[in-house]
């Protein structure tokens, strides 16, 4: 069975978090770093948004300058997603194309029936809903984005602990609709969180993710090697703090 | 000149910002779609662009198939034929 290293919650900054994963999808694409499982959070709070997202179109960029919300294209799809710092876990799965199944869908699913586990070590009963959502009663709680590259597949997604309507709506444009009451009670209804289900804490939600990903796995706890975050800096440099990338200019 | 902006939400959202005369001058294709691997979406814009107004789906959908083939891409959340027809409409 192929072992994984799992690097336990940490935080960093948008840019670190996404060059980190860009990082080491090269090393375990090279043989130098083993498939990887790792949970962070977003120190500052930070947008992403999808690699084919506009983000003029997506993100309140005066409200995020003013705020000191970082702002981050990703190198997945998906849509833009408001982290906050004490909103989330985020992961990512990083790891050989071949260990997975080849159906997207489906391997979102067996990725996803890991946090679905998690959850329901925390009494809450949720459901992976293609393409890439984990629903509980039809209300998200997770969002996951997926990219393929060079035979390495990086999964990463969010787990919402408590989350603030009000506040994501401060930072991400919504398409030709005012920011209304109504708007803001109709995604309420939408969305959903651990702090909504239970009493869990943030470490409760970080220890039932590492058995959801440990249930599987052949996993041994690690760090961050010296050369991945050496590259991570360079790579933010190239990529994820460069407007080039981060406007599509 | 015109410009026309167009959003549309198929699986995932679809939003084209196109320039066109008697021809496409710009598109932008932009969404919160998946495709695999994603710098196909930048050879289909390509393929897009300079064709004439009104668009020839049946054979754009040839040309871009072939495209996505020829990188074994996958899309997910809109498929090609929304991206068409949602230019046909915007170059209306």
């Amino acid at each position: 069975m192929t072992k994984f290293r799992m690097i336990p919650f940490a935080l960093f900054n948008a840019f670190t978090n996404m060059a980190l994963d860009d990082a080491i999808m090269e090393f375990v694409r090279k043989g130098i770093s083993k498939p990887t499982i790792r949970f962070y959070g977003w120190d500052p709070s930070a947008v992403s948004i999808g690699v084919f997202q506009g983000i003029r179109n997506e993100v309140n960029l005066e409200s995020t300058r003013k705020a000191g919300v970082d702002v981050v294209r990703r190198l997945t799809g998906g849509g833009a997603v408001y982290h906050d710092l004490t909103g989330e876990v985020t992961y990512s799965l990083i790891a050989p194309l071949d260990l997975f199944p080849t159906n997207i869908i489906e391997s979102y699913r067996t990725i996803c029936g890991d946090i679905v586990y998690a959850l329901k070590q925390l009494g809450i009963d949720s459901m992976f809903t293609p393409i890439n959502d984990i629903l509980v009663n039809d209300q998200k709680i997770s969002g996951n984005a997926q990219t393929r590259r060079n035979g390495i597949l990086l999964q990463h997604g969010t787990i919402l602990y408590r989350v603030d309507v009000e506040k994501m709506f401060t930072y991400l444009n919504v398409s030709d609709q005012k920011i209304t009451d109504k708007l803001i009670k109709s995604v309420q209804k939408r969305v959903t969180s651990v702090v909504d289900l239970t009493n869990a804490s943030m470490d409760d939600l970080q220890k039932a993710l590492i058995m959801g990903f440990k249930r599987n796995r052949e996993v041994e706890f690690g760090d961050y090697s010296d050369l991945e975050i050496q590259r991570a800096q360079e790579i933010i440099k190239d990529r994820f703090n460069n407007e080039i990338w981060t406007y599509r200019l | 000149m015109k410009t026309n902006s167009i959003t549309r939400k198929f699986g995932k959202m679809l939003r084209l910002d196109v320039i066109y005369s008697e021809k496409i001058e710009s598109l932008k294709i932009t969404g919160d779609f998946f495709l695999h691997p994603e710098e196909t979406l930048d050879q289909i814009s390509e393929e897009l662009t300079g064709v004439a107004v009104p668009i020839q789906k049946e054979l754009l959908f040839r040309k871009i198939k072939y495209i996505m083939d020829s990188n074994e891409a996958e899309m997910i959340g809109i498929t090609l034929e929304d991206i068409l027809n949602t230019l046909d409409e915007a170059t209306q």
